[in-house]
């Protein structure tokens, strides 16, 4: 046996000692199982972190109203040796014993999760050190909105008394922070955001004395669209545009991901030329994301040059997916079966003059903006991550890579075309502020590069006749899907993006998706990162995390 | 003292003459032309089939279907532009050929301009259907109904013609007018 097979064999121990309902192999890096009782959650978790696992991806519940039960779903994951196991296992409906074990105590990256998961399901995690609700508004406290007897129409009726009631516990917190805080210290609470011009719609309660940061906690949730509860609502097709909300920066890796689980379950095979096509416009989006995030982190040390250059640049990328799809930003590019429309050979044209510009104007950016003295001076030693937080806290993508942690989810589990794609993992060392910065560059001009061998590959393809560029691009999706369960990983600009897409028999739109998206992990953070250090860091860490509140809400 | 002046004034008025890189006034010309670019709809209410596939796939219901007096093909659709995203699914639904009754692609991009709306009406696509269209519409459906309805009796004659010494024999009640008459 290889090595590889000896450590998930491992992991199959440990989960056949314990009762379960089947222990199967999934996918290639991934063991899905079930147990039987709820209760075992806590020692299997426990186990299966002594064996590697250290990473909680997310949680997910999953409500039978027929059934009456509640499935939860844990994703572990072992991001160095790349093994990943999904867990189920069932707990009962009813409010009063809905509750289950928590698994923060021993897995730090699962705080916010299962607090999701408490606002939106009302299941109740014993042993979770601070069980408040997350994401959603006051109106929303103690009820159960991704349930699926909960009644949207009956909460809207009252929405005049919900806002008046989300005013009032404003008001009350203020009052409270007041009496807490001592009249005659220096201790204040701040809000930074949502008004703050680097934070977007987020709010960071600062807990401070002076410009010293004591403690931060984040009040999130300003966007929430409910998306998880959108998809349900809509059919297979018409999903896409809620999934490509998660966030416009990298719209179509998020369409990517959920195309690929339905894909999964309907078992439709997609042409080499839509991955090859997911792959093209799968980078650019990449590109134009880590443009903006490139000039979010020199926007909030207070410098837009950066910004009005990258946008330069952007429009390049942008015109490609416009001439491509119709649209810049909002592009509803990806559908299941393939990819959307066909490919003119003009497009491609337009894409090799975006490739020039960046390549014309990326010694300028580095001799500039990534060798600058002034940031390295402020950056270099600020919102150092090590290694260990990353794999406990689950974080994922260019923060990660920055701290040198070799993940990647096109390297790791290759979707599309990712797997003919030469490509190796861009890392750096000390996973400092700058280092994330230096990380989104060379991670644009990988991007570049995979760009170039797709497109190269698309065009000799097209030339010899294997790629029909107007016929290839679809193939049918049925439209009713038969009952069943996938999760499909990409490689977001972000970080990974974990999809879980839940059918019913006959189905003809998602019974559920759960969306777990990396800005969640990495504003979870915040607190740890900035404990001590002044006020004035708090814009550049939170700029150099390259947070999107669109993915951060959804 | 008036020399200076003249030769700022000369030097500032040089760049009147100097074109200016943004040659395009983006109200009325995009910068980036294309085909495919999602804008205004145009919907042909001639070729419309009134099957509904756009008002169910439109994620935001922007669409509502507009009754017509007709007895077949009876709706047509209306876009609400302040709702629609335009993520012309619409379009990519609808089956007629070779054209597609609701077009979005290449559509106008300027629709916001020209000042603020202050009717919401504005921000509709209307379907103005001309009343000599409804009128031949209703002939032609009046003229094949009428036609409809002769042959029907001329098979129902020609069977009772067939059938008909049979059915009298049988009963003698019952029989329709006009199969008595052309005994």
């Amino acid at each position: 046996m290889e090595g590889d097979e000896i450590l998930m064999q491992n992991i199959k121990n440990i989960l056949t000692s314990y009762e379960t309902e089947y222990v199967e192999d999934y996918k290639k890096v991934w063991i899905k199982t079930k147990l039987e009782k709820s209760s075992d959650l806590l020692e299997v978790a426990k186990a299966l972190q002594e064996n590697g696992l250290r990473t909680i991806s997310t949680v997910s519940a999953t409500d039978f109203l027929s059934e009456n039960k509640i499935e939860m779903n844990y994703f572990f994951e072992d991001i160095l040796t790349k093994r990943n196991c999904w867990l189920k296992c069932d707990i009962p409906r009813e409010i009063e014993n809905c509750s289950i074990d928590s698994i923060t105590p021993l897995f730090a990256g699962a705080d916010w999760h299962e607090r999701e998961v408490f606002s939106m399901f009302g299941i109740k995690f014993t042993g979770h050190p601070d069980l408040r609700p997350i994401i959603v508004s006051q109106d929303f406290y103690d009820k159960t909105p991704f349930r699926k007897d909960f009644d949207w129409d009956a909460h809207e009726e009252n929405i005049v008394e919900n806002m008046n009631m989300i005013a009032e516990s404003f008001a009350n917190e203020e009052e409270e922070n007041e009496k807490k805080l001592d009249p005659h210290g220096s201790d204040t609470i701040l809000n930074w955001g949502p008004t703050h011009p680097a934070s977007g719609p987020i709010r960071l309660k600062v807990h401070c004395d002076g410009e010293d940061v004591i403690s931060i906690d984040p009040d999130i949730g300003f966007v929430w669209r409910a998306l998880e509860h959108l998809v349900t609502k809509k059919d297979f097709i018409g999903a896409i545009v809620a999934v490509e909300r998660l966030c416009f920066m990298d719209n179509i890796n998020s369409m990517v991901g959920y195309c690929q689980a339905v894909e999964e379950i309907a078992g439709v095979e997609i042409t080499d030329f839509a991955k090859y096509m997911r792959v093209v416009l799968g980078e650019v989006a990449r590109l134009s994301s880590h443009m903006m995030g490139m000039a979010g982190f020199y926007n909030a040390m207070g410098l837009h040059t950066v910004m009005m250059w990258n946008m330069d640049m952007r429009e390049f990328f942008l015109d490609f997916l416009e001439s491509y799809s119709g649209a810049r930003i909002a592009t509803a590019a990806i559908e299941p079966g393939g990819v959307r429309y066909g490919l003119q050979p003009n497009m491609l044209m337009e894409l090799q003059s975006a490739l020039d510009k960046f390549d014309k104007t990326k010694d300028d950016i580095r001799a500039i903006f990534i060798k600058n003295p002034t940031m390295k001076l402020r950056a270099a030693k600020l919102g150092i991550i090590t290694p260990d937080e990353v794999l406990d806290y689950a974080l994922c993508g260019v923060v990660a890579r920055a701290s040198g942690v070799k993940t990647d989810i096109r390297i790791d589990e290759p979707y599309a075309a990712y797997a003919d794609i030469k490509m190796d993992y861009v890392t750096q060392k000390s996973g400092s502020s700058q280092d994330r910065l230096i990380q989104i560059f060379e991670e644009m001009e990988q991007s570049i590069d995979i760009i170039k061998q797709a497109k190269k590959h698309i065009e000799e393809k097209i030339e010899s006749g294997e790629f029909d560029p107007i016929k290839d691009h679809m193939v049918k999706v049925p439209k009713k899907l038969p009952k069943g369960e996938a999760i499909s990983r990409v490689e977001w600009a972000r970080g990974e993006v974990l999809m879980h897409l839940v059918t019913e028999d006959k189905a003809t739109s998602p019974y559920r998706l759960k969306m777990k998206a990396p800005s969640f992990n990495h504003t979870m953070m915040l607190n740890h990162l900035l404990a001590g250090e002044t006020l004035s860091d708090i814009p550049l860490v939170f700029g150099s995390l390259y947070i999107c509140q669109g993915d951060l809400d959804r | 003292m008036i020399l200076e002046l003249l030769k700022k004034v000369l030097r500032v008025s040089k760049a009147l003459a100097v074109k200016s890189p943004a040659q395009k006034d983006v109200r009325y010309q995009t910068m980036h032309p294309t085909e495919r670019f999602r804008g205004q709809h145009t919907i042909d209410y001639e070729t419309c089939i009134g099957c509904d596939a756009c008002n169910k796939i439109c994620p935001v219901h922007a669409i509502t279907m507009k009754e017509l007096p007709f007895k077949k093909q009876n709706i047509v659709p209306e876009v609400n532009l302040s709702v629609c995203i335009f993520c012309g699914l619409c379009e990519d639904v609808c089956p007629t050929k070779p054209e597609k009754s609701i077009v979005l692609s290449g559509g106008r991009y300027d629709m916001l301009s020209g000042g603020w709306h202050a009717d919401q009406e504005q921000f509709w696509v209307h379907v103005d259907i001309p009343q000599s269209y409804i009128d031949s519409r209703l002939e032609e459906e009046e003229a094949s109904r009428v036609k409809k309805e002769l042959a029907a009796k001329k098979k129902a004659a020609e069977a009772a013609v067939t059938d008909g010494t049979l059915k009298i024999q049988e009963s003698q009640t019952g029989m329709p007018d006009f199969v008595g008459e052309n005994i």
